[in-house]
């Protein structure tokens, strides 16, 4: 089977000069669920935010479906971008707008500029946006405003806006780093739901382990901006946790 | 220290010395051109700047020689304000205290420099207090404080239609300047032009544009229309409609400058267009400080509309300067009772709609 995404010695250099992605290679099948682990600072981010070029990597290649998206021109990364759903730690709403007009942001790569402008959507991606709120259990909230839900509800409209791409990849930038521990499994569980119901491939940084463990079925742990483990994550052990955070560290749980 | 952080150090204190060394030398040949002319202002020898002029070159090879042994103390005042504004070389620095600061060189320097400034105003402004102060001059200020205040309502209803004309004066330079404004911000916000080469050249020079119409006063907006077009309201209107446009895109486009990435950045991750990213990310976060910002601009148009219409934009200031003209003071008074009740009214409402809207 040939991968969904594969990253080819990927570096990215900051203009600044940081180093902050070294020579990284994965590849991700369709239907996984990896998990990308990692001190702050070691390049986590970064390396999402250059499969979708919100960051330019510095070289390397990234194939989506066989189609390298480092080579492309702009307009036709932008299509491409449609095929990956992100998703953010803040979650990055427009606080002012209602939550469907947030939802159907997902859809403006497919919508005419006119159209968008003047915010006429097709009702056909009313109703998909609706269904995709159903889906995240927030359809009462459709015309609430944004920053007028909490933080766990937040991030399920997020995830939402990012199946209403319908997109066949999801990044997910430690999605549930602001949240509380009982908020942040609600909002795993609905990642894993796009995983298995929707059988979306999602790529995912985390920072608990317990979670990562409990979520994805393959992880990489990331040091330095180097890859220094793949593999299941239930087989990351006390001698590897350390190898990854550093001797001092200890675990936290988190239910 | 480690070594590149010497270098570093090193290379900062020869820049600061460099510019030190300018700073003391300008603050020098200041020094010696305000004295030359206070000292042959008050001899009544020679004309201070013609004595000026001829000392020139003896100035100048003083001051640069002076400012250069002068900045190699740390204590003199071009070190002082170069090191003030370099963060490493702030950081290291030793802070003097204050009274020392005051009893070394630069201290008395200044205080000599503010002293000779003083003098050299007074006498540039022509002051003179036996004018504030004489008969005649208090004589004539109670004449027109008396009509001041007995103002002739008789030409009330010319008054206020006048008013009128400017109040619109004011309403249409805003409502004209928004449209424009509102579009030229995004093109002159540097988060959203940063992404090519062409992008930053529209950028610069929309800022380069609207930088130098702003600063050109809207009097003389004013004096430029009113040639162009003829005297008249819409001279004003031409010229407050400029001064406004750029004045709003600036505050405009800091605004666009100031808003939250976030947004920005999941909007793009959709595939959106750049007009959608900025449609969508951009125009929410902006539109209520921009309508509290024009509101704003609303209210400064109508002081500007009165004082435009002295010279020659039209509305209640031509009126104004007509009476004066013809030393006609209750009628002047008339003008500015009304002048200040609708400035009055029109700051208290925009401080009020402003209020509403945060
Ligand atoms: N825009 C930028 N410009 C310059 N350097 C950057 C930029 N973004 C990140 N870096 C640097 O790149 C390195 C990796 O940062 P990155 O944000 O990818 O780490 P991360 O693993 O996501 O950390 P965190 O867990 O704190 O989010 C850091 O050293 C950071 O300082
Ligand atoms: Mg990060």
């Amino acid at each position: 089977m040939t991968p969904l995404l594969e990253v080819r010695s990927l570096n990215k250099i900051y203009d600044n000069g940081v180093h902050a992605i070294k020579n990284i290679s994965i590849s991700v099948n369709k239907g996984e669920f990896l998990g990308i682990i990692g001190l702050s600072g070691s390049g986590k981010s970064t390396l999402l935010r250059c499969i979708n070029r919100l960051v330019e990597p510095t070289s390397g290649e990234v194939l989506l479906d066989q189609i390298n998206l480092t080579q492309l021109p702009f307009k036709e990364m932008r299509q491409k971008r449609r095929q990956i759903g992100m998703i953010f730690q803040h979650f990055n709403l427009i606080r002012r707008k209602s939550v469907l007009t947030n939802v159907l942001t997902g859809s403006l790569g497919s919508t005419s500029t006119l159209r968008s402008v003047c915010a006429l959507f097709e009702d056909e991606a009313r109703e998909r946006a609706l269904e995709k709120l159903q889906a995240v259990g927030l359809v009462d909230k459709a015309q609430t405003r944004a920053d007028e839900l909490s933080g766990g509800q937040q991030q399920r409209v997020a995830i939402a806006r990012a199946l209403m791409q319908d997109p066949e990849l999801l990044l997910a930038d430690e999605p549930v780093a602001s949240l509380d521990p009982a908020t942040s499994h609600s909002v795993m569980d609905y990642l894993k739901k796009a995983n298995q119901e929707y059988g979306k491939t999602i790529v995912c940084n985390l920072h608990f382990l317990s979670i990562v463990r409990q979520y994805a079925t393959r992880v990489i742990a990331l040091k330095a901006g180097e890859i220094v483990y793949t593999g299941a994550a239930t087989e990351i052990d006390a001698a590897w946790f350390k190898r990854i955070y550093g001797e001092d560290a200890k675990e936290v749980e988190i239910r | 220290m480690s070594e590149v952080f010497q270098k570093r150090v090193a290379r900062e204190q020869r820049q600061a010395f460099r510019r030190a060394w300018f700073i003391n030398f300008l603050l020098l040949y200041y020094f010696c051109f305000a004295l030359s002319y206070l000292v042959f202002h008050f001899l009544a020898l020679e004309d201070g700047i013609t004595a000026h002029s001829k000392l020139l070159g003896l100035y100048l090879l003083l001051c640069i020689v002076v400012g250069y042994l002068w900045s190699r103390s740390p204590a003199s005042a071009g070190r002082w304000m170069v090191e003030r504004t370099n963060p490493v070389l702030k950081g290291l620095q030793k802070q003097p205290s204050l009274q020392k600061w005051l009893r070394s060189a630069s201290g008395i320097f200044s205080l000599l420099l503010l002293i000779l400034t003083l003098c050299l105003g007074w006498i540039l402004t022509e002051m003179d207090m036996r004018a504030l102060f004489s008969v005649q001059g208090l004589g004539g200020a109670r004449r027109i404080f008396t009509s001041l205040i007995k103002p002739e309502l008789g030409i009330l209803e010319m008054v206020l239609e006048a008013m009128v004309v400017t109040i619109f004066i004011a309403l249409m330079a805003t409502i004209l300047a928004i449209p424009i404004a509102f579009v030229a911000s995004f093109f002159m916000a540097r988060n959203l032009m940063k992404f090519s080469r062409s992008a930053l050249f529209i950028y610069n020079s929309l800022r380069f544009i609207a930088n130098f119409t702003r600063s050109v006063e809207p009097l003389i907006w004013a004096i430029i229309f009113s040639v162009w077009v003829g005297i008249g309201p819409f001279a004003g209107m031409l010229a407050l409609m400029l001064h406004s446009f750029a004045a709003l895109t600036k505050l405009y486009s800091e605004q666009i400058e100031n808003i939250d990435r976030g947004p920005l950045e999941a909007i793009e991750a959709t595939g959106a267009n750049r007009i959608q990213v900025v449609w969508y990310a951009v125009v929410p976060q902006i539109i209520l400080p921009y309508l509290s910002f024009t509101i704003y601009r609303w209210d400064i148009n109508i002081r500007m509309a009165t004082i435009i219409g002295l010279v020659g934009g039209g509305g209640i200031g031509t009126l104004l300067m007509q009476y004066q003209g013809l030393a006609r003071w209750h009628e002047v008074g008339t003008i500015i009772i009304v002048i200040a009740i609708v400035v009055w009214i029109m700051d208290y409402l925009s401080a009020r709609i402003r209020e509403a809207i945060y």
